[in-house]
């Protein structure tokens, strides 16, 4: 009960950062209402697909300071074990989505145990060594369709499917995709002030220190590490009924990793919002220039050398991101 | 019975014994300083005791139970908390939540947690600082934030390591009053480490002298002040460093 | 048996390339404590230099290594002056990330410029020849010629950081950045120089790898885990680790063809239906985990 009223609890935020954020989610909620393409529309599902999946990676390596670079295996397993229970046996989303948190959590935490032995660079390198080796796996795994992947087909369902998860127009998956958002927000809000939020922020700050305040660094990241796994695999299944062909190339691939982290990083890493608003900038940004570029013949790759050039700017200019720059300036003002 | 025993101890890093067969007893209650010059083994001897290093020999029982094996969360939880040297209270925090870290460790409830936090801050009045973000805070009151965390915790025993280092005149005095205040009002017994030695005779029941790894000196403030060993100790420390650490041996 | 002495003959002579593959690597990382993502890309350049210019000039492209290295030093001094100098003292994250992105840059410039498709080194003296080495072992003449150049170039380096005055001054910054810069060394000056003999000697794998591997602008992003792998196995910034990890990273990517030798010894069908070969790589990243829990100073663990 307290849990619940503390995730609801936002009275610690600046009257002005509530006021944006509520503005924007009735911005976003009627959305699609406006006149806007069917471009515009699968750009916000993925604004909202990628804010999940920084929210997640902004619970460990953010609160946490722990540079992960393995989140795709976890949209993997997510999509994976939808795809394959529907396929297979009829399962459908709502149930297959429970199972797959379980397998995903299962596997962060047999490797999360042996990871978080390691540190700095050596973590950060064995986070993409595990996930490369799942998606390795998956390339030869028949069972899943090796490669070539699998294939939901939607002839096989009568849409709307509610169940299932089986849309034909995208309007249905942003509004259930708006609803995880919230849910997300409002876990990460109650998790940062978490007796476990805390013991984070206290390990990314010194790890000696948080030891001798009882902290057990060790099982702290290794729970944490699977908390972040569960939002990735959540929209992991999500991914799986909305794109209906996963192969392990899209969903496993260390460019999906990093774009995770990076989104973090852009709006800032250890911070409520930084996630969305580093997915918010990120997400359309790539998708128009892909867009107007990336169909230009003879200009193939432009649009990825300047996103490219976008992220070597962040990193060298503002590595503590968009929100580091909002809260650098209140402190001035403040003081 | 004593609230802290050390029996023996020995901590070897590679060839280089920083606390060399270190007995002491501690009872509950007692101010005990612990100081010796640069180097001595000081903070070694708390690394040991706080379950941060492991031991090379020797034992540590803590309210009657045999900690020496235990690692540091371990004993932290059975109320023997500890604050680090060179370490200010972590600067992305406020002030409060810095303390409700310690807090944590007893409940998992946020109010609980906040309530304690507060309380802590007023006793040792910081309450202005609370919402404040400790990098913004001058070194005296990250120091004090330091403790008012380790507070937190519910300690039976508290090791303070050289907290007053590197603050002025002034500062030393408002520490030092935290310090008897934790120990006398709120029953706390402290084990405080300083490398400046009229501090911690001040403040002291009883004082222990480190010196090269070994107990050189224990007694009354006064006693040790007067040893001979202590003063050879602190005198040619203190030789090398005003002379710029020529060869020259008093 | 002649399986199992090519196989190790084989990923032997593939691990002395690699070892000069994660030198550069390794010795950026000894000087100044950063990742550089970016390093399978210098490979992929020095491949296309060797192959472009072989071709422009029509010469060996065994002839081009001195280009090859002139490219990548170059191109090392100049990621080092254009950005990583602005990245160094900002938090782990920014660098991984900030190298991950100028390996997007440099992969996508050379997919603007070269195109997607395949290329590879078809003229040149050791193109299809090879050697009997006895036991049945046939090796290529490229990978023996790329090995025993690696080998020589490998060395080189070495001697370059240890006998000369300019590497020394690099391998104290590497020791004790602070020290050096007491004794008059200036550390920008020694960075930049990391990256340039990072990057040439990296292009020079390249240009050596080309001869047996086909070109392409996502070959790097391979090179760069496999380096990776050896630097960490090695021990970050040891030099000497990275070799002897290099050659036990090349055995691994031989383990298909121990598979295969343990298949037809020992007969177990179900051995025969296990499709080693698209294990291939998985193989370097599991040791990599492996080794690293078991032994987090490296295999080898000389510094730090
Ligand atoms: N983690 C460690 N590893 C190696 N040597 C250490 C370590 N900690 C302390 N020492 C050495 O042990 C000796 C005692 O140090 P320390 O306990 O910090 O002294 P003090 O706190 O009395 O100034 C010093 O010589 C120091 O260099
Ligand atoms: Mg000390």
């Amino acid at each position: 009960m307290e849990a619940l009223k503390n995730a609801f609890d936002f009275s610690d935020q600046p009257r002005l950062d509530l006021t944006i954020a509520g503005a924007l989610a009735l911005f976003l909620l009627i959305f699609p209402l406006l006149p806007v393409s069917a471009f515009a529309l699968a750009t916000m599902i993925q604004f909202f697909i990628f804010s999940l999946y920084g929210m997640g990676w902004n619970t460990i390596g953010g609160y946490g300071g722990q540079v992960d670079l393995g989140k795709a295996q976890y949209v993997g397993i997510g999509a994976y074990t939808t795809a394959v229970l529907l396929i297979r046996w009829d399962i459908p989303f709502w149930f297959s989505m429970p199972i797959g948190v379980l397998l995903a959590v299962s596997w962060s935490f047999i490797i999360g145990y042996p990871l978080f032995r390691l540190s700095g660079h050596y973590f950060a390198i064995a986070t993409i060594a595990t996930s490369l080796v799942l998606k390795d796996l998956f390339e030869v795994w028949d069972f899943v369709g090796a490669a070539r992947g699998l294939e939901i087909s939607p002839i096989a369902y009568q849409p709307p499917d509610y169940l299932r998860l089986i849309f034909k127009e995208d309007i249905y998956y942003y509004y259930v995709l708006f609803a995880f958002f919230l849910v997300g927000i409002l876990y990460l809000n109650w998790f940062r002030k978490s007796r476990l939020g805390f013991q984070l922020r206290a390990i990314k700050d010194n790890e000696d220190v948080a030891r001798s305040l009882g902290i057990n660094v060790h099982w702290a990241k290794i729970k944490t590490y699977a908390i972040a796994t569960g939002y990735v695999s959540v929209v992991g299944s999500f991914h799986a009924c909305y794109i209906k062909a996963i192969e392990p190339e899209d969903t496993m691939s260390l460019d999906i990793s990093i774009l995770i982290a990076l989104m973090a990083m852009l709006g800032g890493a250890g911070s409520l919002w930084g996630p969305i608003i580093g997915a918010g900038i990120l997400i359309p940004l790539k998708s128009y220039l892909k867009e107007w570029l990336g169909g230009m013949a003879g200009l193939a790759g432009m649009d990825l050398i300047l996103y490219a050039v976008i992220i070597m700017l962040i990193s060298a200019k503002e590595p503590r991101g968009v929100w580091g720059i909002v809260e650098r300036w209140r402190r001035r003002k403040r003081s | 019975m004593a609230l802290l025993a050390v029996e023996n101890l020995v901590k070897d890093f590679g060839g280089l014994r920083a606390n060399d067969d270190i007995s002491f007893t501690l009872e509950k209650g007692e101010l005990l300083g612990l100081i010796g010059p640069n180097g001595a083994g000081k903070t070694t001897l708390f690394n040991c005791i706080a379950g941060k290093h492991p031991v090379t020999a020797g034992r540590i029982v803590f309210d009657d139970e045999d900690i020496t094996a235990l690692k540091a969360p371990e004993v932290a939880r059975r109320g023997l908390a500890r604050t680090f040297q060179v370490y200010a209270a972590a600067g992305d925090l406020t002030v409060r939540e810095n303390v409700m870290v310690g807090c944590f460790m007893r409940t998992a409830s946020r109010r609980k947690a906040r309530e304690r936090a507060d309380a802590i801050l007023e006793d040792l009045n910081l309450t202005a600082a609370a919402p404040q973000y400790v990098s913004e805070l001058p070194v005296a009151a990250q120091k004090q934030v330091t403790m008012a965390t380790a507070l937190g915790t519910r300690p039976k025993l508290l090791l303070l390591d050289e907290v007053a280092a590197g603050l002025n005149p002034g500062e030393i005095e408002e520490i030092m009053a935290s310090i008897r205040h934790i120990h006398h009002d709120l029953g706390v017994t402290v084990i405080l480490i300083e490398h400046v030695m009229e501090l911690v005779m001040r403040t002291s029941d009883r004082v222990i002298v480190i010196d090269s790894g070994r107990k050189i000196a224990e007694g009354l403030p006064d006693e040790v002040a007067r040893d001979p060993q202590v003063i050879k100790a602190y005198l040619g420390d203190r030789y090398v460093q005003e002379a710029g650490g020529g060869e020259a041996h008093p | 048996m002649e399986i199992l002495a090519s196989s190790i003959v084989a990923g032997l002579l593939f691990g002395m390339v690699l070892a000069l593959v994660a030198l550069g690597l390794t010795i950026i990382f000894g000087v100044m404590d950063i990742i550089n993502f970016a390093h399978g890309e210098f490979l992929m350049y020095g491949m296309y230099t060797a192959l472009l210019a072989s071709q422009v000039l029509g010469v060996d492209p065994l002839l081009t290594l001195p280009l090859a290295a002139l490219v990548g030093f170059l191109l090392g001094i100049a990621c080092y002056k254009g950005f990583i100098t602005y990245i160094l003292r900002g938090p782990m994250i920014a660098q991984l990330l900030g190298t991950f992105g100028l390996m997007l840059l440099l992969r996508n410039i050379a997919l603007l410029v070269f195109g997607s498709e395949d290329r590879a080194v078809h003229h040149g003296v050791l193109v299809d020849k090879s050697f009997e080495m006895g036991m049945g072992i046939i090796v290529p003449a490229t990978k023996l010629a790329a090995a025993g150049l690696s080998v020589v170039a490998f060395v080189a380096v070495w001697l370059l950081m240890n006998r000369t005055r300019m590497g020394k001054a690099l391998t104290a910054t590497a020791l004790n950045p602070q020290g050096a810069r007491y004794m008059g060394i200036s550390t920008e000056k020694m960075n930049a120089l990391a990256w340039g003999i990072g990057g040439a000697s990296v292009t020079v794998a390249g240009a050596l790898i080309v001869n047996f591997w086909p070109v392409n602008p996502y070959v790097g992003l391979l090179f760069t885990m496999i380096a990776f792998t050896i630097v960490a196995l090695g021990g970050f910034g040891s030099v000497p680790g990275a070799f002897f990890a290099a050659l036990v990273v090349g055995l691994i990517t031989e383990i298909p063809g121990f598979w295969d030798f343990l298949t037809y010894t020992l007969e177990l069908d179900w051995m025969y239906d296990v499709p080693m070969t698209s294990f291939k790589y998985m193989w370097i990243y599991v040791a990599y985990f492996i080794i690293m829990v078991v032994r987090p100073r490296g295999l080898f663990g000389w510094k730090h």
